[in-house]
């Protein structure tokens, strides 16, 4: 297993030097961005390029013809990007740090749990689809959701006060207690339903 | 004599055809030869073994495990050459043993190190920039680095040139020196089997026609030749398939011979190659399937 967590790394060698010099752009020239989505994106990053990688060559068939399981790849990609994504951060907060970019530990949570968030449906989906399909999905689903998203959010804001009123009611550490636990709960369905999906897989 | 890979009544729907009822026993230490044409279900059938696909129905057991249970174990065992490119393309020869070793309990890093002199591999270059055959090699360097009993290869030879397909076969003569190894070869190309087969599969449309040591097959299969006058209801049950032309037949027995019996030396009787057999067995087949 941790062979597999490893191979990402090896995979992607050269594309990992690029993430420096990538949040370091972000740090000196962007100004008004939030730190949290410098610390998603930095996680995001090796994960998803990893899975860019495994599809562009046939390496499911290796994969599976090496003495691994099925249950064993399915596992290394949901911890291996845990890893990366605690790796990917903490390289981010060092060099935020080293440029003198303010942040708070509460960005670095938001940015984890929209990790998780992220992955939990994104990684099905991958498993689901068939590689050429991914970036159309990614793609309409980005579209969808610029659309969709911001009026019904208006709509719920307006109309379901209860609701609001609920969360503001909540204290900070509930709310970053629950949304934390919303984020691993959703993460531990989407290791399952991968793993699922993957076991009925043909190569 | 052991069966290294047992199929038990296998069968496995795919959108292009299907398996039915397969039964297949490749035998330990032995080199077995996997023919059909293309599509015949030769992929499907490797697919099958190395647990890439699994069965509708059926059994399949490689030394004897299933891989419900040791799916881990049998492949640690297995050796495996894909007729394309599987490792990560823009990677060379060096990250992606780095990638294979550790899943191995036995790498031998001396044994690889060794191939890839022998074969002439670059450690530095992407695969990418690999020739097909240097691709070839580069899998079969890595088949053969962990110490594994059995080989599986699915049309290793595949897109060679007729220099790189005669290499191979010569460093698979050498691999089976030991005696303790198994091959399962597939392949189109009949000619890279006449050197070094043991046994001969021969399918086609998913189905078993042949499963027969190559000693047996040249004893009782051969191709006759003779005038047309020869052939009558009689004499006709002794071919598998007959081609009739304005100056004679040609046809295909397994019955050499009797019919070396019955017609004597009004035909002349040939030792069929596989290729031979091959084509006319498919022919058969189209004639009264």
């Amino acid at each position: 297993m941790f062979n597999l967590i490893k191979k990402d790394f090896f995979i992607q060698k050269t594309q990992i030097g690029l993430l420096v010099p990538i949040i370091m752009i972000f740090a000196i020239f962007i100004e008004n961005i939030h730190p949290a989505f410098i610390f998603l994106i930095a996680s995001v990053f090796i994960p998803l390029n990893a899975y860019i990688f495994d599809q562009q060559s046939k390496s499911n068939i290796l994969l599976n013809s090496l003495p691994y399981t099925r249950k064993e790849i399915v596992a290394a990609r949901y911890i291996g990007a845990i890893v990366y994504m605690i790796l990917s951060i903490a390289l981010a907060g060092v060099i935020l740090y080293v440029f003198q970019f303010d942040y708070t530990m509460s960005d670095v949570a938001i940015a984890a749990g929209l990790f998780c968030l992220i992955a939990a449906f994104a990684f099905p989906l991958f498993y689901f689809l068939k590689a050429e399909y991914i970036f159309i999905a990614a793609f309409i689903g980005f579209i969808v959701s610029t659309i969709i998203l911001p009026p019904v959010f208006r709509f719920l804001a307006a109309h379901l006060t209860t609701i609001t009123d609920f969360i503001t009611s909540l204290s900070i550490a509930t709310l970053y207690l629950s949304g934390a636990a919303i984020a691993i709960g959703l993460y531990l369905i989407s290791w399952v339903v991968s793993q699922l999906i993957y076991q009925r897989k043909v190569f | 004599m052991e069966n290294v890979i047992e199929l038990h009544d296998v069968s496995k729907s795919l959108k292009a055809f299907t398996i039915h009822n397969m039964d297949l026993q490749i035998k330990q230490g032995y080199v077995t030869g996997f023919i059909g044409a293309n599509g015949a279900g030769k992929s499907t059938t490797m697919k099958l073994i190395m647990n890439l696909l699994q069965p509708d129905n059926g059994e399949i057991n490689v030394f004897g495990l299933d891989y419900a249970s040791h799916e881990k174990e049998i492949k640690n065992r297995i050796g495996f050459v894909y007729d394309s490119n599987i490792f990560y393309e823009s990677l060379n020869l060096k990250d992606i043993s780095r990638i294979i070793a550790p899943a191995y309990t036995h790498w031998d890093q001396q044994q690889f190190k060794a191939y890839v002199n022998q074969f002439d591999l670059p450690l530095n270059k992407p695969m990418k920039k690999f020739s097909k055959g240097m691709q070839m090699k580069a899998s079969i360097a890595m088949a053969l680095s962990h110490d594994a009993e059995l080989i599986v290869m699915d049309e290793p030879t595949a897109g060679l040139d007729p220099t790189s397909r005669r290499e191979l076969l010569d460093i698979f003569q050498e691999v089976m020196v030991d005696g303790k190894r198994t091959i399962l070869f597939s392949t189109h190309i009949t000619s890279d089997l006449d050197r070094i087969a043991d046994f001969i599969v021969l399918i086609d449309e998913g189905e078993i026609l042949i499963d027969k040591p190559v000693y047996e097959l040249q004893e009782q299969y051969a191709v006759v030749k003779g005038s047309n006058e020869l052939l009558d209801a009689d004499t006709e049950v002794y071919f598998i398939k007959i081609e009739r032309s304005p100056n004679g037949f040609q046809a295909l027995t397994k019955e050499a011979a009797k019919v070396r019996g019955v017609f004597g030396k009004h035909v002349v009787i040939e030792e069929a190659s596989l290729e031979e057999i091959m084509f006319y067995m498919k022919g058969a087949r189209n004639l009264y399937g």
